[in-house]
């Protein structure tokens, strides 16, 4: 799997534009919305190396703790300019507001575009790149808030390890989010996926990234991942409670989430 | 730059234990290295990556007082 993935480093992006006619941008800003997560989450980010999940959180977090400052200012209409100027100043020294995503994936060279692109995007603060196996996290217990995976699980050997070490690190209350391809649910949609699929994609990828048998081993990899109702057995298995799941695009993508009570 | 060697973004530190037995590490940063001085397996932080995988690790003497 890991040759795979050093190929596929540079050109991921470009390719999940490709593959996904730029929907992915879509399903991982429902993977946050559904998250909502507000200034001082610790979020977890496994098998995201480029950083997707991890720069939409940024901005996320960014924009709810603006308008909390804004807000606090409104209510406030006879603050001093001392105790305005406060304001913005915390708002520019700490504009997470102690949220904190560490980016953990097994291979550096994605980890490596990540942090590129987080520099060109102007990212610094509260962003830590990790490498590290989903099977066996080098993270203590129970220390973040939300666990993410965003189209990585499906390449893990044994999922169930990479569920237990999710809830190992996750802080009582913690919720585990997960976005992944899973079946489709109407039977004519699900024909021309597959055909999509098995013949379109390849091709895609040996024309736009050079690489025929990488995307063919991920279109299979998607093909042998578990369907929606067993994945969330699995989740229940590591012992998260509240688990659910929500089909996108017709189950293409599902995200399933639980929580660590 | 990359390829520069680049010390880790501090703020992860608090987070990482050793993978294998979940158990603190010391960051040394003279060897850019996270050591797990009970086990005696160092983990290296590549261009301010900690790298945190026993197949990257080497091994390193068990006890505290020696450092290579």
């Amino acid at each position: 799997v890991y040759q795979v993935f050093e190929s596929v480093a540079r050109k991921y992006d470009v390719m999940n534009d490709s593959m996904s006619l730029g929907i992915h941008r879509v399903w991982k800003d429902v993977l946050l919305h559904k998250m909502n997560p507000s200034p001082g989450t610790l979020l977890l980010d496994v098998a995201g190396g480029t950083g997707d999940i991890a720069f939409r959180f940024i901005n996320y977090v960014r924009s709810v703790r603006e308008r909390q400052l804004r807000r606090k200012l409104k209510h406030h209409q006879n603050l001093s300019w001392q105790e305005i100027a406060d304001s913005y100043q915390e708002e520019a020294i700490k504009p997470l507001g102690d949220s904190q995503v560490v980016v953990c994936d097994i291979n550096t060279e994605m980890l490596k575009v990540g942090r590129q692109k987080a520099e060109h995007l102007g990212y610094s603060e509260g962003l830590s790149w990790v490498v590290g196996n989903a099977e066996e996290l080098p993270f203590g217990d129970e220390k973040f808030d939300v666990y993410t995976v965003a189209f990585g699980i499906r390449n893990v050997t044994h999922i169930d390890l990479a569920l237990q070490e999710a809830y190992r690190v996750l802080k009582p209350g913690g919720r585990f989010l997960c976005l992944e391809f899973s079946q489709v649910t109407n039977p004519v949609l699900s024909r021309l996926y597959d055909l999509y699929s098995f013949q379109i994609i390849p091709v895609l990828g040996e024309i736009i990234a050079g690489d025929w048998k990488s995307y063919q081993y991920l279109v299979e990899s998607i093909r042998r991942f578990p369907p929606q109702e067993e994945f969330k057995e699995m989740i229940e298995d590591a012992g998260f409670l509240k688990v659910d799941y929500q089909n996108l695009t017709s189950g293409i993508v599902a995200i399933h989430s639980g929580f660590k009570l | 730059g990359p390829g520069a060697a680049r010390p880790p973004e501090p703020s992860v530190l608090p987070f990482l234990v050793c993978p294998l037995s979940k158990r603190p590490l010391r960051y040394e940063a003279a060897t850019q290295e996270l050591v797990n001085e009970e086990l005696g397996i160092a983990y290296p932080v590549v261009d301010g990556i900690p790298t945190m995988l026993p197949e990257a690790a080497r091994k390193v003497p068990a006890r505290p007082a020696e450092q290579h």
